[in-house]
């Protein structure tokens, strides 16, 4: 579903992404972890062209993403993603938040929309909160209605982009239990994030990055059994000790 | 109590004052506004474009503006207007234009340059993040630009757009120069042939205060607002 070949990418001199090779089968859960600056979130930035690369290929659905006739909107309106800062639109109410890209992009009715967004709302509990502005609403609330809006698009797979990261402790839970109950269904997942209960509960493999590299891609059992790499443990044993 | 002043010509001259004078420099102001706003915004939009022609033909029309004298700018619209016209529509003569016309063009020109430094700001005040999110939903540009950017960048910018706009609306006496009969060109008019230029001038001065500060007040407030709403 999505495939990475020795992807390479530099901010002027400096290498942020140095080879990563690496791919998401259809209804894999792949979580994506390593050290802040490691280059994870500009990884999965890469995936759907939000941030481009220099080097290697990307390709989801078979499509190329680097490839410069291929039509980026229609393949990212294909692909859901959500953000570590929610990024919900702060200036329209949570419904037209939801509608928005299903009239503007995939065409649909208004009243097509608004059904199809409002069952997605239901389904992250929070229907009563349909005519609020996002600013009304907690990090928590926000970032589930974020996961609503992209999958009013009907993604053939989700990016997430640490979405738990900004988020106070209290509310992390109910966003991991929207995406685990995902994962669940068989979404094809790709996550940054640095909950490793998460990982442990859904993940299919662990990519674990450290210096713009993937120095691990293994099975879940397999890296929290005994990662490879010495970097992998160190880091391990690091977010595990509490 | 003879001082020698006569401000009843004030009251004598007032319907024309207003229904002439001050609805032409109302109409030119608001007209000028959002010509200068949609031209600035897309000037905007240019200069912010990481297509380096685009941004550099941008950059250089908003300093060149920025750069030369507004009297200047009107005399030589004034005068280049009917030629570029001509040119435009292949006349063999300069194309009648007429003064308000002609003030127009040059408004909306000119402060699309004050505009655009505005509105380019407030883009660059929107997080990277709203633009990300945006293009990851599958809206192309353009579609971000207009449902997501732009109403939050207006939004925010909406107080200095309005404080632009009373400066705008005192400039446009400016357009005596080429003979417009604005506020201040029917008072001058008036003034010069009653021979009472400091009553005039003077009941021009207070208008031009009451509607610049009353509006500035407004402004404020506004800006409280929305400053809440955020």
């Amino acid at each position: 579903m999505i495939s990475l070949k020795n992807v390479s990418k530099w901010y002027g001199g400096f290498k942020v992404l140095s080879g990563c090779t690496t791919e998401v089968k259809k209804g894999d859960v792949v979580v994506v972890c390593g050290p802040s600056g490691s280059g994870k979130s500009t990884l999965i930035k890469c995936v759907n062209g939000l941030e481009p690369f220099q080097q290697g290929e990307i390709t989801v659905d078979g499509i190329s993403v680097g490839d410069p006739k291929t039509d980026l909107p229609r393949l990212r309106s294909r692909i859901g993603m959500v953000f570590q800062n929610f990024e919900l639109f702060p200036h329209m109410t949570v419904t037209s938040n939801l509608t928005l890209a299903q009239v503007k992009v995939l065409g649909r009715s208004l009243d097509q929309a608004t059904s199809k967004g409002l069952g997605l709302l239901e389904r992250v509990g929070l229907t009563a909160h349909k005519d609020k502005y996002p600013g009304q609403l907690s990090g928590g609330q926000q970032q589930r209605v974020a996961i609503a809006r992209a999958l009013a698009m009907d993604p053939i797979a989700m990016l997430f982009d640490e979405p738990t990261s900004a988020l106070d402790p209290e509310m992390i839970n109910e966003v991991l239990d929207v995406m685990v109950a995902l994962a669940k269904e068989g979404m094809t997942m790709m996550v940054v994030t640095h909950e490793m209960g998460f990982a442990r509960k859904v993940a299919h493999r662990v990519i674990f990055m450290d210096g713009g590299e993937i120095i691990e891609d293994a099975a879940k059992d397999e890296f929290f059994g005994k990662p490879r790499s010495e970097r992998a443990q160190q880091f391990l044993s690091k977010i595990l000790q509490h | 109590m003879d001082s020698g002043f006569d401000f009843d010509v004030i009251q004598r001259s007032l319907p024309y004052l207003f229904k002439e004078g001050m609805t032409f420099t109302v109409t030119l102001t608001l007209l000028a506004m959002t010509g200068g706003i949609v031209f600035g915004t897309l000037l905007a939009m240019m200069r912010l474009s990481s297509v380096k022609p685009v941004s550099v033909l941008a950059g250089g029309y908003v300093n060149l503006m920025r750069s030369i004298p507004l009297v200047l700018v009107i005399f030589w619209f004034f005068f280049l207007v009917p030629y570029i016209g001509a040119w435009i529509l292949r006349e063999p003569n300069p194309v009648r234009v007429g003064t308000f016309w002609s003030a127009l063009i040059t408004f909306t020109m000119f402060e699309a340059a004050y505009y655009c430094e505005i509105m380019r700001a407030g883009i660059q005040s929107i997080p990277r993040g709203q633009v990300w999110s945006g293009y990851a939903l599958g809206l192309n540009y353009w579609q971000t630009m207009a449902q997501i950017v732009l109403p939050q960048a207006f939004r925010n910018m909406l107080p200095v757009l309005l404080t632009q706009t009373i400066i705008l609306f005192q400039d446009t006496s400016l357009v005596y120069v080429i003979s417009a009969t604005d506020f201040l060109g029917a008072a001058s008019k008036i003034a010069n042939r009653d021979y009472r230029l400091v009553e005039m001038y003077t009941f021009v001065a207070v208008v031009y205060f009451v509607i610049s500060y009353g509006l500035s007040v407004l402004v404020k407030h506004l800006q409280e607002r929305v400053a809440v709403i955020k």
